[in-house]
């Protein structure tokens, strides 16, 4: 950042804002500035929402002290204690790991099936599979809730029908995760086993899978994290207040009378998530150890760009 | 800041479902059973061409029941009540199936200990949603409808009839205006749990009684509140008020004129008072200071001294005060303990229906959620007795504040007052596009 | 060679003896059922479940409604009963529901325009200046995607009372001279919480596009004498024109039926969109038949931008 100096020796800089301005080389502090406001901006509410729910009052927004009752204490209004909100938990836990585990297997064969075979249905699918990225969730929740009332009526609402919901929309994730994976793995590793004579089932199982596993654990998490966060879907799947998952009381309570209960549940989705998010990361990296060429962050992420 | 009494602090948690007056009247549409697939596979005609009648049991309408109007609710063959004399089912659990935060657990766990029973809770959301489930499997014992669905439920064989030997208390402890009620004559299939009257509750500290008194419904159109008026998120109740302040007294109107009026006063609201709609806006925010005024159902003001901040000094819920019409015609209602037809311990019910009848236990059950049972035993004169700056929610003396003599329910106002009854599913259609059209703030 | 017996259908078989021979030396030999049987369990799982829904939204929009109106679905298209969905369209244009609509596309598009504002220059800068520090700031984009939309709007929901932090800071700063009711039904307020919720969606495709131009192109044009800002018209922009449309169409599309940040951050009329409008056909008995015409008008307004978001994904997965 230094001035055109008219002279050949040096002489006292004198800063020049405009010149600064123009600098095409010089290093973009408004720009970062703004980063880094951005990023405060985003998650300062957060922060301060989780502070609160370890508020001694019932007040969300004036501090009045510090006070575990919120989260166990309270006999009745506490999360852990209240009888509405604690089966809620279990319910969210619940949907979340049964949508992992329908979401991810049919994922990813469908990412290897589309990347293997270009036919038209597979492509039509993967077009439907895409469209849960920009159908509003309201319209799928209203089709498909219409749709278990008057089509496949012999699928429950409630978990089954919250589940299947959930897997609709979660395979797309899984499928873009698993198909970047694999746009950089090529044929040649089933080639090579199958040249040593493995049939093409053995190849895929001893051979292709592992090396999608790393994909699959990210979508894993990934598939998680959006579950236990969802509740349009499966607000309008529930089958009673006893389907209903913390998601959908916390939007409940919400519009009606929140209490920092309601902050509570939401940090402790909060954590349980980033726990997933952790651990899928960590079984990301040991199950691409000495094979990632960048930061194992950066990939990671990658994932979603 | 102070503590609650313990067992009242439960009072209401995160409310985590909508309150059960989310849709009370906005149901009367609700569906008794739902099409199969084999309906549509059979339907080789165009559905709906195969003459009126719905999907009653008896497959034609049902009649609507209206004060001048009562109804006997049909006896099915199918669906006898209980023989007398039978002893109550040994180690049951009783399965009650009912909004959230609406009896007080305290009073089931009495019950339970009485009878050495368990006990489980379920809710619903809202009644179409409780009648659905009951359509379709949902096994209970004790169910809590409200009187416009009643028709339905008996007519879609969802209840049983009440065998009255069970229930002593009825005829005992009830008021004589239940006796033969309307909706339900000869008490066929239900016995009456809580009442309430639903008017306007505001701050006092910002609006004298006197000007409430003067201005009555019109306090809610009153800009000099702006930011700080609301009304129930509820189709019936809203556009209800909404007549009666116009003058109409039939709050059952199929006269899509009026409806279509009520909204438009309504519409007015949103610019005049930056209106906004609420579920729980009486008890969770008025007592803060958010509304100074707000559409009010009586229980729920009563129940509003609980959310004050200040629970144990004498005055502080002076600030609540509650209008209803001086000539006591305003909106009343009330609900019901109803046993479906397929609930596994109907002599546990009957018991359990009969205890919640008991001076004692429905008086324990009021001051927990404020929502008062018609009983002949309770001196509604000394639920007050305390004056202006004598009362604190904890120590009482008396269990509603005594600014809010109006909020206390008598026999007196359901002689005059208005109910919000069934319609017929294409007059209930007349209100909900009413409602939408006001909800979209043309 | 050919059989005098079964003529020439052994050559055939001869021959496809020989090729699936010589490919299983190659090592390359699949039976033709094999990919196909991957795809299968997820074809079959949109076609019920996605497809088939769709076309319940239909039956449903189109049916007709029993004595206790009950949608009755009809599923044969000559019997398609266009009442209720002309009733619905006609509320829109002209209609009471004429305000929703144009309500939820002013919001819609004042809040992708300034997510678009806010986004690229932090994308911007993320992209080409993030250097060693990239992985954190990536870290601190995402992070946003794992805490549940729902307890971001909560969260703002606290800071916006009458006498919550943002009143209190604003009034400190003098840029109000008394708190704001931002609760109170305020569109404002709307498309605040909008731009808060679909920010992080925008900003990382955009990164991604970002990242992809060739730092020399852009040198290049330096070199060649355009100042900084003329690089940035001429050759940044316009090279980022396909991240900018996917990033705005995947926070635009799902705005349209966006209900809840509404119904958290006001419970005024004023602010309904059209989100709201489906949303009470759910919770009320009665209407499906309306919530489902609604639900087809958002497809009909929406399908062309979805139409074209597919073909994008299917050409960038095709130049990948």
């Amino acid at each position: 950042m230094s001035t055109v100096s008219t002279s050949a020796a040096p002489k006292r800089r004198r800063w020049n804002p405009l010149a600064w301005f123009k600098d095409p080389w010089r290093k973009p502090r408004i720009l970062e500035g703004m980063t880094w406001l951005y990023l405060a901006w985003s998650v300062l509410p957060v922060v301060i929402a989780v502070i609160f729910s370890f508020n001694a009052g019932r007040s969300r927004s004036s501090w009045q002290g510090f006070s575990l009752k919120w989260w166990w204490q309270d006999p009745y209004d506490s999360l852990f204690q209240n009888p509405l909100l604690r089966p809620a938990i279990f319910q969210s836990f619940r949907l979340a790991i049964l949508t992992t585990l329908f979401a991810v297997p049919i994922g990813t064969l469908f990412a290897i099936g589309l990347d293997r075979w270009r036919g038209r249905p597979a492509t039509a699918a993967n077009f439907s599979v895409l469209m849960a990225f920009v159908v509003p969730e309201i319209i799928l929740g209203l089709a498909l809730f219409l749709s278990f009332q008057n089509l496949v009526t012999f699928i429950p609402l409630g978990t089954v029908g919250q589940v299947i919901g959930l897997v609709t929309w979660q395979i797309a994730y899984a499928v873009i995760i698993v198909r970047a994976r694999l746009l950089t793995i090529g044929m040649e590793y089933e080639e090579a086993a199958m040249d040593l004579g493995a049939s093409p089932t053995r190849s895929i199982r001893r051979v292709l899978l592992p090396l999608l596993t790393p994909a699959m654990f990210a979508s894993a998490a990934i598939v998680f994290a959006d579950s236990i966060d969802d509740f349009v879907t499966v607000r309008y799947l529930s089958a009673g207040a006893n389907t209903e998952p913390l998601s959908v009381k916390i939007y409940n309570a919400a519009r009606a009378s929140p209490t920092p209960a309601v902050n509570a549940a939401a940090t402790f989705m909060l954590v349980a998530t980033f726990t997933v998010i952790t651990l899928g990361f960590f079984a990301y990296r040991f199950a691409t150890r000495g094979q990632r060429k960048e930061g194992a962050v950066k990939e990671f992420i990658s994932f979603e760009v | 800041m102070s503590q609650p009494r313990e067992h009242l602090l439960r009072r209401r948690g995160p409310t985590s479902q909508l309150s059960r007056r989310q849709f009370l009247r906005a149901s009367a549409g609700a569906a008794l059973a739902v099409p199969t697939l084999s309906s549509i596979l059979a339907a080789c005609t165009k559905p709906g061409t195969e003459g009126p009648g719905g999907t009653g049991a008896n497959g034609g309408t049902y009649p609507l029941a209206r004060p001048d109007n009562p109804v006997t609710l049909p006896f099915h063959d199918d669906i006898p009540a209980i023989d007398d004399g039978l002893p109550i089912e040994s180690g049951a659990t009783l399965r009650i199936y009912n909004w959230s935060d609406y009896m007080y657990k305290k009073v089931i766990n009495d019950f339970c200990d009485e009878f050495s029973v368990d006990y489980e809770w379920t809710t619903f959301n809202n009644m179409s949603e409780g009648i659905q489930k009951m359509s379709t499997g949902q096994v209970a014992d004790v169910f809590i409808p409200t009187p416009d669905q009643l028709s339905k439920l008996a007519y879609g064989k969802l209840l049983q009839p009440l065998n009255h030997s069970y229930i002593p208390n009825l005829e005992a402890n009830i008021w004589p205006v239940y006796q033969n009620p309307f909706y339900d004559q000869g008490w066929r299939y239900t016995v009456p749990y809580a009442t309430y009257t639903t008017g306007i509750a505001y701050r006092r500290d910002v609006i004298s009684d006197d000007e409430a008194e003067a201005q009555g419904y019109d306090m809610v159109w009153n800009p000099a509140y702006k930011g700080k008026v609301g009304i129930y998120d509820d189709t019936r109740e809203s556009l209800g008020m909404a007549m009666l302040r116009a003058g109409v007294t039939d709050v059952n109107t199929t006269d899509e004129a009026i409806i279509q009026q009520a909204a438009s006063d309504l519409a007015q609201l949103v610019d005049l008072v930056n209106v906004r709609l609420t579920i729980n806006g009486v008890y969770a925010k008025l007592p803060d200071g958010v509304y100074d005024v707000h559409l009010a159902w009586a229980g729920d003001i009563i129940g509003a001294q609980w959310y004050l901040s200040d629970l144990d000094t004498p005055g502080e819920t002076d600030v609540l005060g509650y209008w209803f019409p001086p000539d006591d015609r305003g909106l009343v209602n009330n609900d019901c303990i109803t046993i479906p037809a397929t609930a596994e311990h109907p002599v546990l019910a009957h018991a359990f229906l009969n205890f919640m009848l008991d001076e004692k236990h429905a008086f324990d059950n009021f001051t927990w959620n404020g929502y008062q049972p018609p009983l002949t035993s309770m001196d509604t004169d000394a639920l007050i007795q305390a004056g202006l700056g004598e009362y604190a929610p904890n120590t009482g003396p008396g269990t509603v504040p005594p600014s809010l003599p109006r909020a206390v329910v008598t026999e007196a106002m359901f002689e005059t007052g208005y109910f919000l009854l069934e319609l017929a599913p294409e007059d209930e259609l007349k209100w909900q596009t009413a409602w939408e059209e006001f909800q979209a703030g043309a | 060679m050919s059989d005098p017996a079964t003529g020439t259908s052994r050559s055939r078989r001869e021959t496809r003896r020989v090729q699936r021979a010589s490919a299983k030396q190659q090592g390359a030999w699949y039976p033709r059922w094999f990919w196909p049987s991957f795809a299968v369990p997820a074809i079959v799982w949109q076609v019920v479940f996605f497809a088939a829904s769709f076309y319940v939204i239909l039956a449903v929009a189109f049916g007709t409604v029993d004595f206790f109106r009950n949608p009755l679905p009809v599923f044969q298209p000559w019997w398609w009963d266009f009442g209720t969905f002309t009733e619905q369209v006609s509320r829109i244009f002209g209609g009471a529901y004429q305000q929703v609509y144009l309500r939820t596309f002013a919001y819609v598009i004042t809040a992708s325009v300034f997510c678009l504002l806010i986004g690229y220059p932090i994308a911007y800068f993320v992209a080409r200046y993030g250097g060693r520090r990239k992985g954190l700031f990536l870290g601190l984009l995402i992070l946003p995607f794992w805490i549940s939309y729902l307890m971001r709007m909560y969260a703002w929901q606290s800071l916006l009372e009458t006498d919550g932090y943002v009143n209190d800071l604003l009034t400190f700063l003098h840029v109000l001279q008394a708190p704001f009711g931002w609760l109170e039904g305020h569109g404002i307020t709307v498309v605040l919480g909008l731009v808060y919720g679909y920010l992080p969606y925008l900003i990382l495709p955009l990164y991604g596009q970002l990242d992809r131009i060739n730092q020399s192109q852009l040198e290049a044009g330096r070199d060649l004498g355009a100042s900084p800002s003329r690089t940035f018209w001429r050759v940044t922009l316009p090279l980022s024109k396909p991240g900018i449309l996917a990033g705005v169409i995947i926070i635009t599309l799902p705005m349209f039926g966006d209900y809840y940040t509404n119904a958290l951050l006001s419970q005024s009329p004023r602010t309904t969109m059209i989100g709201n409008l489906i949303d009470y056909t759910y919770v009320s008995p009665g209407l499906a038949a309306e919530g489902a015409s609604l639900v087809l008008t958002v497809v009909v307004i929406l399908i062309l931008p979805m139409l074209w978001y597919l073909r994008y994904t299917s050409r960038a997965a095709a130049e990948k």
